[in-house]
């Protein structure tokens, strides 16, 4: 109740007829696909099995995602990695691939809800993690031969990931994340970075696989590439992302129905 | 009397995550034609008026809504904005905001695209509004490369292809020159007049105001304290003063007379009726009202800038300055002043070389700033832009002070003594720990110039510092200033808002298109209407009444300031009633 009530009669506010995807205002979802774009030339790591490299793009698709939300986040990030594969063929790697790591990282990251309607998402994402999972692991170690301490020890940042999004963490993390406290809230963003950018790696890494079947020689050579270079998306995920949510809530901008933030 | 376009009953709001209302009990009816003033202080929920036209508020930003919105009878709580679009068009302060094509023709071909008007009938629009704000034959041209006044024109005829009923502005003056305001404001009056647009129009341009709108509304903390036309509201002298808001000079010129004594049945709000009011007082005038420094001071000693037959030349070979040649020394306030594109930033970026002459030096303490490093310049010249945000980006107020201080290679004790005593000066400890963007523009500013301050410059340069202020905030960055310069540092301050500066600057440099068309003491350059009016400038309403006296007396009135006029007609009739 407030001192004074206004003369009027209070009115049901809602947005009649806008322009939103999930409750995320379109214009919102330009902005960040270009952000995803421009960062997309901005190479921070070599490819060692492919060449090329991967593009900076990579550590902020989780934070879109708290943004946005879990779709019009994964909508966001596959945008502006698409038109980044084009404008920016020195990251682009294999395009498609690129692509799906994109919607991934911001689909999981947005979906590390906890009391929400979509609790229960967490489910069907960490069944198809443990299947991408099994299919990767298993085609490395049945088919091509590759010893099972290499697989682990390779896919580390993969099932570390998985491990903590199924476990209650991944709703640590949107309870970090949305903390008032900077240090939580950078806390979250980069655990939440290492879990997102990790199911992403999952997916894109089981597509990659079934392409060139790499040996046990290319895993022992990536054991410790890939936890590093997942570091370096923690690490920007981190810096990029505490400044943008402390600006967002210092400004009051109209807030996504679905972020996290 | 005409129906009505738009009505506001018992409107009230509050914003998401506020727990105050920003528009209280707001009952309001906008007539078909009318051209409408919202005037009050910062804050007094001006914008949020004008957002609610058009339902962004509240459907956008959400919050608590109380009371009703109708335009052209629809609700603006219940019709999407995209529909509200078609009756209602918005400009805003910063017409960057809203531009977003790459050719003027695409910028007003936007809306009606996403409105699904056809393309024939798009086409035959174009023309029509590009007419109406006199932008013929700019269709192919970048908005980028047109100045201030003509964006904000393009913005305007981006609304009008809508055709709506209703044009909103708010502040849409306030980031321009003369030159681009006068354009704006005679745009808006056209379509008002002659195509009988109905205008709303938020803006601190009282002088302007007074002459274009039909009935203005005074908002403050929300709530409409009065309304009717500009020769009711501009004569509560005392109410706008005690709101912190500024009449038209010539208001105060005339309220100031009558508390002399003077029997002044009605106060002017126009220059017209001012100067028809004045010269039957001027029989009553007989002396000089020029106390002031008439003559340059004499200076003694090394300048510590000092400009030698300096010249610029950009890439793109536009020469920005030719020829200029000054002196500025220790302790002086200086205001650089003339149209956009005379020179005038151009001038400064050589004091921090930010630019390197073409032609010619320039000498920092008898150095010439080709032998010195920018960051040695930027510890002895401080720089305060035009846009503040464009300095800002650090997460705090007090990392944004300190963020220098640290590239200094300084002691922490020295950073955070400097830091503490930089966010006293500007009263900004107690938003120490704030996002600097989530603060006011004004503070914003003072944000910056904390920043500055810090670094303890022997020159602080102000970059149109209140260009998109109001009154108050305008004012106390001048008071600032004036602290600085009693402070014994060298203050230069760059702005076309001249009315605001008689009471602080001594000395004044006027520029036109690259070059320097008079330096001489203030008291003497404001009444050079001529060089003033060939980088279109005009004078504070004051100087002009002033000439009106001394036109009818013989007299020279140099006066800067209404009490100056008023003290020149008063000096010995104190009590006669004309």
């Amino acid at each position: 109740m407030l001192d004074n009530q206004p003369t009027g009669e209070e009115r049901t506010v809602t947005y009649v007829g806008g322009a939103t995807i999930d409750g995320a205002p379109i214009a919102y979802i330009v902005v960040l696909s270009a952000v995803c774009t421009a960062l997309a030339f901005i190479p921070f790591s070599v490819i060692v099995a492919l060449g090329g490299s991967f593009p900076l793009s990579q550590a902020i698709f989780p934070l879109v995602g708290w943004i946005l939300g879990p779709i019009a986040g994964a909508i966001a990030s596959g945008v502006g990695a698409l038109v980044g594969v084009f404008v920016a063929p020195h990251t682009a790697g294999i395009p498609a691939v690129r692509v799906i790591g994109a919607v991934v990282a911001s689909f999981v990251a947005g979906s590390m809800r906890h009391g929400t309607r979509r609790s229960w998402w967490w489910f069907p994402i960490t069944v198809t993690g443990v299947i991408c999972l099994a299919l990767f692991g298993g085609r490395a170690m049945v088919q091509n031969g590759v010893s099972l301490w290499a697989v682990v020890a390779g896919a580390f940042i993969d099932w570390s990931a998985l491990l903590l999004f199924a476990l209650p963490t991944r709703a640590l993390v949107s309870k970090w994340i949305s903390s008032p406290n900077p240090g939580l809230m950078a806390t979250g963003l980069g655990l939440g970075t290492w879990i997102a950018a990790g199911m992403a790696h999952l997916v894109k890494g089981m597509i990659t696989y079934f392409m060139y079947n790499w040996p046990e020689d290319v895993w022992v050579t990536l054991i410790p590439i890939i936890p590093v270079e997942n570091l370096l998306r923690v690490a920007v995920g981190i810096t990029i992302g505490t400044g943008v949510i402390t600006g967002l809530r210092a400004i009051g901008l109209v807030k996504p129905r679905e972020a996290v933030y | 009397m005409p129906e009505a376009i738009a009505t506001f009953d018992k409107v009230s709001y509050m914003y998401p995550r506020s727990t105050a209302l920003v528009l209280r009990d707001i009952s309001l009816e906008i007539r078909k034609g009318e051209f409408l003033g919202l005037i009050g202080p910062s804050g007094a929920g001006k914008t949020t008026l004008c957002l609610a036209f058009n339902g962004i508020v509240p459907q956008f930003y959400g919050g608590r809504f109380f009371g009703a919105v109708n335009v052209a009878g629809l609700d603006t709580l219940e019709h999407p904005i995209s529909t509200l679009a078609r009756y209602v068009g918005i400009v805003l302060e910063n017409p960057e905001t809203q531009i977003t094509a790459t050719s003027v023709e695409n910028e007003i071909a936007f809306a009606l695209e996403n409105l699904k008007v056809p393309r024939d009938e798009i086409l035959a629009r174009i023309p029509r509004v590009l007419e109406a704000v006199r932008l013929e034959g700019m269709e192919h041209r970048h908005p980028q490369e047109l100045s201030g006044g003509q964006k904000q024109r393009l913005a305007i005829a981006a609304m009008l292809a809508v055709r709506p009923s209703l044009l909103v502005l708010d502040e849409p003056t306030s980031q321009l020159d003369p030159v681009g305001a006068h354009e704006v404001f005679r745009t808006v009056q056209e379509l008002n007049r002659e195509l009988g647009v109905t205008i709303v129009m938020a803006s601190h341009a009282a002088e302007e105001l007074a002459e274009y709108a039909d009935r203005l509304v005074l908002l403050n903390a929300g709530q409409i304290v009065d309304e009717g036309p500009p020769a009711k509201l501009y004569t509560q002298v005392e109410l706008m003063q005690q709101l912190h808001l500024r009449p038209p000079g010539v208001t105060r010129t005339f309220h100031y007379l009558r508390k002399a004594g003077f029997s002044i049945p009605e106060l002017p709000v126009t220059l017209n009726q001012g100067i028809a009011a004045i010269k039957p007082l001027a029989t009553a005038c007989h002396r000089q009202a020029s106390e002031g420094q008439l003559a340059p001071a004499p200076r003694d000693g090394r300048p510590l800038v000092s400009v030698t037959h300096l010249t610029h030349t950009y890439d793109d070979g536009t020469q920005a300055l030719r020829d200029i040649s000054l002196d500025i020394h220790r302790g002086e306030y200086v205001l650089i002043t003339g149209q956009n594109g005379a020179g005038k930033s151009t001038l400064v970026r050589h004091f921090l070389r930010l630019l390197l002459p073409t032609d010619g030096e320039v000498r920092i303490d008898g150095v010439p700033t080709r032998d010195l490093s920018i960051s040695a310049l930027a510890r002895r010249v401080g720089y305060v832009a035009q846009n503040p945000d464009n300095q800002i980006f650090n997460t705090t107020v007090e990392q944004e002070i300190a963020f220098a201080l640290r590239y200094l290679d300084m002691a922490t004790g020295e950073i955070r003594s400097r830091t503490e005593r930089s966010m006293a000066a500007m009263g900004l400890q107690d938003v120490r720990d704030r996002h600097p963007l989530s603060l006011p523009r004004g503070e914003r500013a003072r944000v910056v110039i904390a920043a500055i301050l810090a670094l303890e410059p022997e020159v602080v340069i102000f970059d149109e510092p209140t260009t998109g202020q109001d009154y108050q905030g305008a004012r106390a960055i001048l008071r600032l200033t004036k602290q600085l310069h009693n402070a014994g540092k060298t203050v230069i301050v760059i702005t076309h808002h001249l009315y605001l500066m008689a009471e602080y600057a001594e000395r004044v440099i006027v520029m036109g298109k690259g070059t320097l068309l008079r330096d001489a003491p203030i008291r003497v350059v404001f009444h050079e209407t001529d060089v003033l009016a060939s980088t279109y400038l005009t004078p504070p309403q004051a100087v002009q009444l002033a000439q009106a006296l001394t036109e009818a007396t013989g007299i020279p009135l140099l006066c800067l300031t209404p009490q100056e006029v008023a003290g020149a007609l008063v000096c010995d009739t104190t009590g006669r009633s004309l």
